[in-house]
């Protein structure tokens, strides 16, 4: 098990590199960039584009891409002093040095008056953590009791009414029905909100609260579905094994049956597709927050998409992959310790 | 019946929910508890019919299946014809603005609207209202659905093509280094949120904010949930007995895969191509939703919502038509898919030697 956490973790690290690697990749490739707008501009001088330039960093000569990796990634105070390896910017004045995303610093938004990338992002990571924490209970706390009815029914008319109901819902976006419940409970019932997380000059646990609970619950859809499904899975197989028999042939009662040997059997896969479900669920922030207004990374990802603020965008991506991948890994090493059944370092 | 058996195979590449990707649970997808029943044929009614006949003729039968048939070739005639129903029988433009008739709810809700609609409808009645640019929802709604359609076409095909030259790869050398490498670009494909990924390609490059970009984009980030699928169940089909046999006379790799292998597994491609389809659908109504696929003033079931987002409570047509046309497009694909997994068998197919 110990190899495996290793090969796990160092497989995590590469993941991790790799998305440095796209992100900086398309950064290079993408069109446009801060100067651009100055073109539209009849005021505008070459100076004043100069002046830019050496502001974003943008005065290297793009000869050696390799140099600009490494510089963007570590950083450029410790690289040898030339051109080819430091911007003009850097080259003239020691202390505006590019410090590399390793130590978190992704360069200067083009939008935001060139104030430090990763400033509008540190700001906005609660309210995507609080989301995404309120849509991960919500998703258990729906999806567990639906799994186990469905399992316990099999085939009778919960259980095909659990799963008609989930299909429909697969049919449509869930961000579509969060607008249409936006719309019926927020516009025409006024139950919630419309948009935010909070009231200006209100911020009381309860005001926010009432702010999360539409976007969590819709959040959470693709959750409970998965969730559910799964477990119902599982159940029906645990309850085929002969443990479960043993327990009920020795005449432990059926509720200690279900919650001593099933459950706890069947909820074990289950912590695996968490994993998973917490990539999509970073991944689905982003409909979800333009939907209800929600301030978080997701919707400043759109935000930096569409103005072409190339840095808050690359920033964005690597830090959304970094918590994909450790929420990944984590998940692994903790299923591994958790169920000792399970031998990892057995190929196939 | 169908809708009993609606199980989960969708293979959801980017939004919803289970499919397939931290690999552990992949396989489990076919839920063997809630198999179909085998049909009530006698094996002699059976055996007159081809493999092939025999599907159809199931599929025939099979009223919900045949309904949904229905259903969605009705979308798709609607969505070629848009170009004529538009100018002979609703009179409205997709494209061209109208700032007078902006936001208008539906003609029909009103009294005098009604009898327009009932009377001399053409170029005068919005069956669906208009939006925030004074265009028919309508229209543009039938004018959409041919890039949707044409989007899941696309990406069936795509991830269709690259799921199966993959699985049957890495099927064939499974427990080998390719099979290793394989492995480790899906798991890396599955552990960076896809949606990041696909966002910043489209909204960086303008050609994959074309149909058929944004096709190869998502065909290209959707095809793992096949591969990973055919990978099992090749392997086991690999060392059955015609197989070894096939090779133990000589026959190259290729045949092997393409003669024996391959029509084993063709049910399963098939049924996970229909669901790709929808998924693919709804994939690009998001990233169209979110300013990032299908770009003004061609009109996509996801970018129409997007001009709603200002209004939306006071212009709700504007979100709900788009996403019928989704629903009615994606719940006919699904039961088709149901259906035909009914049909085709392909679990049990592949478990059991088929001739």
């Amino acid at each position: 098990m110990g190899r495996y956490i290793v090969r796990r973790s160092i497989q995590s690290f590469f993941l991790l590199w790799l998305a440095t690697l796209i992100s900086f990749t398309v950064y290079q490739l993408a069109p446009g960039g801060p100067i651009q707008f100055l073109d539209d501009d009849p005021r505008a001088t070459s100076e004043d584009s100069n002046r830019l330039a050496r502001l974003y960093g943008l005065d290297r000569p793009k000869l050696f891409p390799p140099a600009q990796y490494i510089a963007w990634l570590t950083g450029e105070d410790w690289l040898p002093k030339n051109e080819t390896w430091r911007s003009g910017r850097c080259l003239s004045d020691e202390s505006r040095c590019g410090r590399g995303i390793l130590r978190l610093d992704f360069g200067r938004s083009f939008f935001y008056k060139g104030q430090p990338a990763i400033d509008p992002i540190l700001e906005r990571i609660p309210a995507t953590l609080t989301l995404a924490v309120a849509s991960l209970i919500l998703g258990m706390v729906i999806g567990i009791p639906l799994g186990i009815v469905a399992a316990l029914n099999r085939g009778r008319m919960p259980d095909h009414l659990i799963r008609v109901t989930t299909v429909l819902i697969n049919t449509v976006p869930d961000w579509w029905l969060g607008l249409l419940l936006l719309i019926f409970l927020g516009g025409y019932l006024g139950l919630v909100p419309l948009s935010g997380m909070y009231d200006i000059g209100d911020g009381s646990l309860l005001d926010r609260l009432h702010h999360l609970i539409l976007p969590a619950l819709v959040a959470a859809t693709g959750g409970w579905i998965g969730y559910s499904r799964i477990l119902r899975f599982e159940m029906l197989e645990v309850l085929n094994q002969d443990y479960v028999r043993t327990a009920r042939a020795k005449g432990l009662a059926e509720r200690w049956v279900m919650i001593r040997h099933v459950l706890r059997n069947a909820l074990m896969p289950f912590v695996t597709g968490f994993g998973g479900i917490f990539v999509l669920f970073l991944s689905g922030s982003v409909l979800f927050e333009t939907v209800f207004s929600w301030p978080g990374m997701g919707r400043l990802f759109i935000t930096a998409i569409n103005s072409r603020d190339y840095p808050v965008m690359m920033a964005i991506f690597v830090i959304g992959s970094f918590f994909g991948i450790i929420g990944l890994l984590v998940v692994d090493i903790l299923y591994s310790v958790v169920d000792p059944r399970v031998k990892y370092d057995v190929s196939r | 019946m169908a809708l009993h058996t609606l199980t989960g195979v969708q293979i959801f590449p980017l939004f919803a929910s289970d499919a397939g990707v931290t690999g552990r649970s992949s396989l489990r997808e076919a839920d063997p508890l809630s198999l179909p029943k085998s049909s009530a044929k006698t094996a002699s009614q059976v055996r007159e019919q081809t493999y092939w006949g025999a599907v159809g003729a199931k599929l025939w039968r099979d009223k919900i299946t045949m309904a949904a048939v229905f259903l969605l070739l009705f979308m798709i005639t609607i969505t070629l014809a848009a170009p004529w129903i538009a100018k002979n029988l609703l009179g409205f433009d997709p494209i061209d603005t109208n700032l007078r008739t902006r936001n208008k709810p539906p003609t029909w809700l009103t009294a005098e609207g009604r009898q327009i609609c009932f009377s001399s409808p053409f170029g005068k009645c919005n069956w669906l209202g208009t939006d925030e640019a004074g265009r028919d929802v309508l229209t543009r709604g039938i004018y959409g659905g041919r890039i949707s359609l044409r989007i899941g076409a696309y990406v069936a095909s795509i991830s269709m093509t690259l799921g199966v030259i993959v699985g049957l790869i890495s099927g064939y050398y499974a427990a080998t280094f390719i099979d290793d490498i394989i492995n480790a670009i899906i798991q890396t494909l599955g552990s960076i949120p896809q949606l990041f990924l696909l966002i910043i390609l489209a909204g960086t490059f303008p050609f994959f904010r074309t149909p058929e970009g944004l096709s190869l984009l998502i065909g290209a980030l959707g095809w793992m949930g096949l591969s990973r699928l055919l990978r099992g169940q090749i392997f086991s089909i690999r060392e059955r007995e015609y197989v070894v046999a096939s090779r133990g006379i000589g026959a190259s790799i290729w045949r092997v895969m393409f003669r024996h292998i391959l029509p084993n597994v063709s049910s399963i491609i098939i049924v996970i191509a229909v669901f790709d389809i929808a998924g693919a659908i709804i994939a690009e109504a998001g990233l169209s939703f979110l300013g990032v696929g299908i770009g003004p003033p061609n009109p996509s079931w996801g970018n129409m919502m997007q001009g709603s987002l200002g209004n939306f409570t006071d212009a709700p047509w504007l979100v709900i038509a788009p996403g019928i046309f989704i629903f009615l497009t994606t719940l006919s694909i699904y039961l088709i898919g149901d259906g035909l997994r009914d049909a085709l068998d392909p679990w049990v197919k592949t478990g059991v030697p088929s001739k």
